[in-house]
């Protein structure tokens, strides 16, 4: 039993080592700013306007895509295709991909010049330098989170009872909006919460993107840049303390998952 | 009713080959096989899940061999019953009601009546994961059920249910099919099949290796394998010696078996049940009787007394009663005699079945 509690002493060590490096500087952030400071700056309205609006385009640009999203990952689920393990690998390819490289890329797309970009300059909308840029930066480099995440929700479901619900007379569309999405649904949704916190704190691909309107992160980094660590510190606080109120809020809201998806007898009885 | 033609499907390795069955309103079909025989995969054939590479199915003299599962109008309760684990019993029950756009109010009734047939009012409002394995079994026929399918197909009904709650699903099974509803049972237990088929049918390696009344299957199984399903232990590969006076059979080990007269191949396979083998110190009286002497090898306790399997030079299974034991008192290693009369002894198939399973 000695070797079993000298096994423990040890994890837990390097475990706490780990967790410390984590939160000692988040805490010295805390500890080195004054209250006076932080509510100084969080009544600055760039900087009010710089968080709300990167929450809003975060939380706009998960909405968007995860409607093509979560198909994809069902088919990545469930069916079974040639280059499979090519797709996915482009599915992943954000994640290893440096950010600014990402920006580089994507830049090159929706610039006026670009296929995408082009495009909607016939349409009248412009993609570089404002939100809609910026929420495609976001959702390049965030996107593998909600589809993995809710690609593992949907193998998870048992398949069998998709099928008894083929026999029992639904279709497709049916099957997946009743049996599929609310069987997957927590992961679904914690994939949206990943994808969305992760959009949020992106900087390098927006800011090849649109250096302006400033997001957050941008806005710390241009704080920093002109006037110095003590001034990007007190708007780093604010921000992370917002992201955190709404990372916890989505967590809270996706355990009780009644509150977000209704189930199907209230809805139709 | 239900008519396949040929039907063949090859799922990876595995293949399903030329099966064809006839079953009719109102018949009781037991599909039996063992795990891995092709039994799931046929009737997904047969619904509509997977589609076959040849042959056809059809019912009620309509081709649905490539139509929609969800207009076929065949139920499947699968084997792990794939209840909703998201809605109610109420709730799983009504799905294929509210897929056909029926009024609430309706809905309501039909799932009220199906609910009350299947004695499972009190659980509408509780969660599939709440439930025992006998409880999930009726809330997933009831769910099937109200669908009022022109055929059931039940994918081991059986096998999450106790032990002890087998026979109130199956006298439930046996009152649905006494009223009309015409079912296509799968299952590996040869009791469950002879509890409750009209019909049998034997899978074996993708192919339907005999079909008929379980008696029929039972009495006369085609091969080594059916017998062995049926439950027949006492397999002896004989070389048949006829003349116009008697009939009698040698086995590989030399054991001679009398049997009646009449006309046999030169060799085959003969069988015995363990219930018509009688055991005993002096050997048995009677006309023609085979006695048998060997030595006592094991004595196991069974459900309806003890199986004692007998050495003599070829092995034999019989089963005797707690009470024929207890006047007995056979015991290991002792010296006895099996008898049995010729009549009771059957020959497999057409006694060339020498493929060993």
């Amino acid at each position: 039993m000695k070797g079993h509690t000298l096994f423990n002493w040890i994890f837990t060590i390097l475990a706490a080592m780990v967790l410390l490096f984590i939160i000692a500087p988040l805490a010295g952030m805390f500890f080195d700013s004054s209250f006076s400071e932080v509510r100084t700056t969080a009544a600055d309205p760039a900087v009010r306007r710089s968080v709300w609006f990167t929450l809003a385009i975060a939380f706009a640009s998960t909405l968007f895509f995860a409607v093509g999203a979560v198909p994809l990952a069902w088919i990545m689920a469930r069916k079974k295709f040639p280059l499979k393990s090519v797709i996915q690998g482009v599915i992943d390819l954000p994640v290893v991909l440096p950010h600014t490289a990402a920006g580089i890329a994507l830049l090159g797309f929706i610039s006026r010049e670009g296929v995408l970009g082009g495009a909607a300059q016939k349409a009248g909308i412009l993609l570089v330098n404002n939100g809609a840029g910026i929420a495609l930066a976001m959702a390049f480099v965030s996107l593998p989170f909600l589809i993995n995440a809710a690609r593992d929700g949907f193998a998870a479901v048992p398949e069998r009872t998709e099928k008894a619900a083929l026999t029992l007379g639904a279709s497709q569309t049916r099957i997946f909006f009743t049996v599929s999405l609310p069987q997957a649904w927590r992961s679904v949704v914690s994939g949206f919460i990943m994808m969305f916190a992760r959009g949020m704190s992106e900087f390098g691909a927006v800011v090849i993107i649109a250096y302006h309107p400033m997001i957050a992160p941008v806005l710390i980094y241009d704080r920093f840049n002109t006037y110095g660590i003590s001034a990007a510190r007190p708007a780093s606080i604010i921000f992370i303390l917002v992201a955190l109120l709404f990372f916890v809020l989505f967590r809270v809201l996706a355990t009780e998952r009644r509150v977000l998806f209704k189930r199907e007898d209230d809805a139709s009885d | 009713m239900l008519r396949t033609e040929k039907l063949s499907k090859r799922i990876d390795a595995f293949s399903l080959k030329d099966i064809s069955i006839e079953v009719g309103k109102g018949d009781y079909y037991v599909l039996l096989g063992r795990s891995g025989a092709g039994k799931t995969q046929l009737l997904e054939l047969i619904c509509g899940l997977m589609n076959p590479d040849r042959g056809r199915i059809y019912l009620e003299g309509e081709d649905i061999t490539y139509k929609r599962v969800q207009d076929r109008g065949i139920g499947m309760v699968f084997q792990d019953l794939s209840l909703f684990p998201h809605y109610s019993v109420k709730d799983n029950i009504m799905y294929p009601l509210r897929v056909r756009k029926m009024n609430l109010k309706e809905r309501v009734d039909r799932v009220q009546h199906v609910a009350a047939g299947m004695n499972i009012t009190d659980l509408l409002l509780r969660r599939p994961g709440t439930l025992s394995g006998g409880e999930k079994q009726r809330v997933a026929l009831a769910r099937t059920l109200v669908t009022d399918p022109k055929i059931l197909l039940l994918d081991e009904p059986m096998a999450s249910v106790d032990a002890s709650l087998k026979d109130n699903i199956r006298r439930l099974l046996r009152r649905l099919n006494r009223n009309g509803q015409t079912i296509i049972h799968v299952t590996h237990d040869f009791g469950e099949a002879i509890s409750l088929a009209s019909r049998v049918g034997v899978i074996h390696n993708g192919r339907i290796i005999q079909e008929g009344t379980p008696l029929d299957v039972f009495n006369h199984p085609v091969n080594r394998f059916v017998a062995r399903y049926a439950g027949i232990k006492n397999f002896f590969r004989v070389t048949f010696i006829t003349s116009y006076k008697s009939a009698s059979a040698i086995s590989e080990k030399r054991t001679r078996f009398r049997l009646p007269r009449g006309e046999y191949p030169s060799s085959g396979l003969l069988i015995i049940g363990s219930s018509e083998v009688l055991l005993s110190r002096q050997g048995a009286s009677g006309f023609g009787i085979n006695n048998i002497r060997g030595v006592i090898d094991d004595i196991v306790p069974s459900p309806t007394g003890f199986e004692i399997t007998v050495n003599a030079g070829d092995y034999f299974y019989a089963d005797i009663t707690h009470r024929e034991m207890e006047e007995s008192r056979f015991v290991t290693g002792e010296k006895v005699y099996v008898s049995f009369r010729p009549e009771s002894l059957r020959i497999v198939g057409n006694g060339e079945d020498t493929k060993e399973y």
